[in-house]
């Protein structure tokens, strides 16, 4: 109880020391602090599925993309709506488009599992981009430009800044409830051994189909918010394959199935690639591939993982001479 | 008519050398449970190895097989052995992303080495063309197509008849019970995967004589690969066949009746719906590993 207690007020001090940083960072590293809180965002929303319940999708960028365009179709239609409107107007259209959309998929491909489930959910997200590319109404191949929304005397970057770490601080908050309450035990208990939940009577089927709408809804949500940040958006800017991968890379340096574990892994892969590997475009997709492959063979328990065994290891020298 | 019956033809050909290309995918997901996300590398590097051989020897680009398919035997064989199969025993998911960081490393060092540019080695004979009936035929693409029916029916020989083959499909089957029977099960995933690597290779040759190739392809012959074994079944010559040519149907059929960018839509709309309704494919024996 005070361990989670203690944990939430760092975690709420954090926040307000984030919310003050842009006062004082300059405009580059404002950029780089939205593109790392949007992407622990979209790591704490994937891993509600991936991580909790061990759904991992490798498709989760339909549900950005989804989110993003719904959204824009529909502002783009309301001319006399005043903007400060438009905003929440377009996070609950895209917020439903995505809910509508992953409770229509959830009943067939959460029958697969594994990889296969994996693969189900990138052929959903290319399925979802190539019909935004090819059908008219879509405008995808085109573009889409969304309305501004940034209230008179504010600095965008700054804005979108503080929007992306309310919206991410939320989903963060929905995952921690969700963790402790009896939907995410259940949750945890699929991800063990998804058979014997079910016959212990846990409503697995349930269970796994409200994580996984919960998940699309908030994925979505993160998606308009960023299509608002990047004010025009086509196919190819929100329907990305890399994003499908990193949602896993984060909780897979973080942490696999653990809480903060995607947060650690989004801010540290953002920073060592925009900040560290920013100037040498050449050796990105080789310092990725190296990571991803060190990951998986040395450290398979991400950054909170080698923390706990080296804190078990170390309790255990401690004991050791007292006995 | 005319019409139909030219599509069809095309996309039998286009059909034959994804089946190529995906039997070495199929096999090693078959046998070693291993998705490959790094077999579309494999597959170009097949292509380049052609064209540096090609420009060395001054040969024709399907007589540089042997010697390409013996390279990538040989990577195959130590890529297993030094890296996946570290990854083998952990999660399906911790393998296939080893399989993709590798896939991301090569593709970095092939647009080093090779510059991102298109390249292409099509033999002098690429021109000439033939009829039967009304229907036309490229020279490049039958031989193409002819080479990938001969390489698979040597593959399906190989598995039938072979003591190898007798060897991986028994690993395949029942891995524990055939380490029981004295089966080197390591041996056996390195040669699986060294023999896929292989076929990959001559894949990259065929489809290097009839398309242009560029460090960015991979991904697409990888989710081509994966594509047909989801539709044929997994693990056999015959499976990867009836997927490839299934799959290269329905592309020419969407391109000419639905629109030319279309063929994508199809492609994964055709792949989830195979695995919602048939996750063991049109020929497949079941594999629980799907539910």
């Amino acid at each position: 109880m005070t361990r989670t207690s203690s944990l939430m007020l760092l975690t709420v001090a954090a926040a307000l020391l984030l919310a003050a940083l842009p006062l004082v960072l300059p405009p580059f590293y404002v950029r780089v602090g939205q593109l790392m809180l949007y992407s622990a965002g979209l790591g704490v929303a994937w891993a509600i599925l991936g991580g909790f319940a061990g759904y991992a999708s490798f498709g989760h960028a339909a549900f950005i993309g989804v989110g993003a365009f719904s959204a824009g179709l529909v502002e783009t239609r309301l001319g006399g709506v005043p903007p400060a409107l438009l905003l929440p107007i377009g996070i609950v259209v895209g917020g439903a488009c995505c809910g509508v959309l992953s409770a229509l998929i959830a009943y067939p491909v959460l029958r697969l599992r594994g990889t296969f489930f994996a693969i189900a959910m990138l052929g959903v997200s290319n399925v979802c981009a190539e019909l935004t590319n090819n059908v008219d109404f879509f405008e995808g191949s085109l573009g889409l430009t969304f309305p501004s929304v940034v209230p008179a005397g504010l600095d965008p970057a700054i804005f979108f800044y503080e929007l992306f770490l309310v919206a991410s601080l939320a989903v963060l908050l929905i995952a921690w409830k969700i963790r402790d309450s009896r939907f995410g035990a259940g949750l945890l208990s699929i991800r063990e051994d998804e058979d014997t939940a079910r016959m212990l009577g846990v409503p697995t089927e349930r269970y796994k189909r409200t994580a996984f709408v919960v998940s699309a809804i908030l994925t979505g949500t993160l998606g308009v918010i960023y299509g608002h940040s990047l004010g025009y958006i086509t196919t190819d800017s929100v329907y990305r394959n890399d994003t499908n991968l990193n949602l896993i890379v984060y909780s897979l340096l973080g942490g696999m199935g653990t809480l903060f574990g995607p947060v650690i892994g989004a801010f540290s892969l953002v920073f060592i690639t925009q900040v560290i590997l920013g100037r040498l475009l050449d050796f990105h997709l080789f310092a990725t591939g190296l990571l991803l492959a060190f990951l998986v063979l040395a450290a398979p328990g991400g950054v909170i993982g080698l923390v706990r065994g080296w804190r078990q290891r170390r309790r255990r020298s401690g004991a050791a001479p007292a006995e | 008519m005319n019409l139909i019956a030219q599509t069809l033809a095309d996309g039998m050909v286009l059909g034959g050398i994804y089946a190529l290309a995906a039997v070495g995918f199929s096999l090693i997901f078959g046998v070693l449970h291993v998705i490959n996300l790094s077999h579309g590398i494999l597959v170009l590097i097949g292509a380049y190895l052609a064209l540096i051989f090609t420009e060395l020897l001054h040969v024709d680009p399907l007589l540089t097989m042997p010697l390409v398919m013996a390279a990538l035997f040989g990577v195959g064989y130590a890529y297993q052995r030094l890296l996946i199969q570290r990854a083998v025993d952990s999660s399906p998911i911790g393998s296939m992303l080893l399989t993709f960081g590798v896939a991301l490393m090569l593709q970095n060092v092939m647009i080093w080495v090779f510059s991102p540019d298109m390249k292409n080695i099509t033999p002098g004979w690429a021109f000439a063309s033939f009829k039967i009936g009304a229907v036309t035929f490229d020279a490049v693409r039958v031989s193409a197509l002819l080479a990938s029916l001969v390489l698979l029916s040597c593959l399906a020989a190989l598995l039938k008849f072979s003591a190898l083959g007798r060897v991986i499909r028994a690993t395949a089957q029942q891995t524990l019970a055939a380490r029981l029977c004295g089966v080197n099960v390591r041996h056996v995933y390195a040669l699986t995967f060294a023999v896929s690597a292989a076929f990959a290779g001559a894949a990259g040759i065929v489809i290097g004589i009839i398309l242009p190739f560029s460090p960015h392809d991979e991904a697409t012959w990888t989710l081509n690969a994966f594509v047909v074994v989801v539709l044929g079944g997994v693990g056999s010559p015959a499976g990867a066949l009836i997927g490839g040519l299934l799959l290269g149907v329905v592309n020419t059929l969407t391109a000419q009746y639905i629109g030319p960018s279309f063929p994508n839509v199809t492609m994964f709309l055709l792949l989830v719906l195979l695995l919602l309704v048939r996750p063991n494919g049109l020929l497949g024996n079941a594999f629980s590993a799907s539910r």
